[in-house]
């Protein structure tokens, strides 16, 4: 069994940045406290955030992968939100997309509401519930350096891949602000240029 | 008034006319002649997954990929589904349709009259979600599958068809 008291852990900062060295024109699926540094580390006009659905941003993007074979799919989920829904995995393993990364940011709570530990935070291990769901490749990194130096093997590979990047959470909550009446959702606003570009 | 049960073929007929690429779905027991139909089809793909919540993600981004996707559920996937219903289908405004079976329900009554919570809180529940619903009663009642997906693309949002019996 995995212990995640003693495993090595980088900073969100060091882990996105080995991603956003290599961002070309993948379509980008953020959530959660990733998805804010990744929109500055890598503005693109194909990001793409979930926003209000915890838990969704791995079927999101399951289904873009499944819509443009041709084009990498990256998405960047938070470990409670693929808690939420962890049956994702085994419908990414079935429908098996060469094209998709899953990458998860396991830092081992629920940092964005105030930095709860997650069920089982001690062990989980989601490259091995990846593994078992039959993802194609599934790794683990807890040294920024380490991941570095193995990522574009890993991208060169068949999908439907996982990686498990084990971070250091910061302690902070997210505390919403109220919703003016009339305002578009951040996801109606999002995706009509990304189906736009898919399509152009 | 009695609700027919609709022939498989003539469901998968409309599925194909309302230019369905996708089927994404969680099996309706009560729709079981169709998926059988569906999954040996060598044009529509099925993409099947784990709970009713990932298919209305999975939906979505095969809209914005270009695909033609439509949902295909049961009753109890309807009430499964419904924090991505409001975050991704209504808060997105993806235009997805959703082939809901009403398992169980008495075809002689109307599903509010039903002794099943599944069946008579499916209307409620999507009206509450200002979600359209049109209720399949038999095979006159197909037309409502295309038009549901034009619908859906005019109200920028989902719209909902319930299969009302067992489909043979
Ligand atoms: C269905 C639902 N339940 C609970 C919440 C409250 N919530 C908002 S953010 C969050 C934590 C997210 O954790 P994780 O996915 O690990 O991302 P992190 O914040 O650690 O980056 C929770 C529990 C929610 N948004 N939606
Ligand atoms: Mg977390």
């Amino acid at each position: 069994m995995t212990d995640n008291s003693s495993v090595q852990r980088m900073s969100l900062d060091a882990a996105l940045d080995v991603l956003a060295r290599r961002r070309e024109e993948q379509v980008v699926v953020g959530t959660m406290t990733a998805n804010g540094a990744w929109r500055q580390k890598s503005p693109h006009d194909l990001n793409l955030a979930c926003i209000g659905f915890m838990g969704g941003a791995s079927t999101l993007g399951l289904g873009v992968a499944l819509s443009q074979p041709d084009r990498d799919v990256w998405v960047i989920d938070g470990d409670g939100s693929l808690m939420m829904q962890l049956g994702s995995l085994g419908t990414i393993a079935g429908a098996a997309p060469a094209n998709l990364l899953h990458i998860v940011i396991h830092n081992g709570v629920y940092e964005t509401s105030g930095s709860q530990p997650l069920p089982s935070q001690q062990q989980v291990d989601f490259a091995q519930m990846a593994e078992g769901a039959g993802y194609a490749q599934t790794a683990s990194f807890g040294d920024a350096e380490e991941f570095d130096s193995a990522i574009d093997e890993l991208l060169a590979a068949d999908g439907p891949t996982l990686i498990q990047l084990y971070t250091r959470p910061a302690d902070r909550f997210y505390s919403a602000r109220p919703t003016p009446p009339g305002t578009t959702p951040a996801l109606a606003r999002m995706w009509p240029p990304v189906a736009e570009a898919l399509a152009g | 008034m009695t609700a027919q049960s609709i022939p498989a073929d003539q469901l998968l007929s409309a599925i194909r006319e309302a230019g369905v690429q996708d089927v994404v779905l969680v099996p309706d027991t009560h729709q079981r002649t169709v998926l059988d139909l569906l999954m040996d089809d060598e044009e529509i793909r099925t993409i099947h997954c784990s709970t009713e919540d990932e298919a209305v993600a999975v939906s979505a981004g095969l809209i914005i990929g270009g695909r033609r996707p439509m949902m295909q559920i049961q009753h109890a996937g309807l009430y499964a589904s419904v924090n991505n219903l409001r975050g991704v289908a209504l808060d997105g405004q993806f235009p997805i349709v959703l082939l809901i079976g009403l398992l169980g329900r008495d075809p002689e009554l109307e599903p509010e009259e039903d002794g099943s919570s599944m069946v008579r809180l499916c209307r409620p529940l999507l009206e509450t979600l200002d979600i359209p619903s049109h209720l399949l009663d038999g095979p006159d009642d197909l037309h409502h599958v295309a038009e549901a997906f034009d619908e859906a693309q005019e109200r920028n949002g989902p719209v909902a068809l319930l299969v009302g019996t067992t489909t043979s």
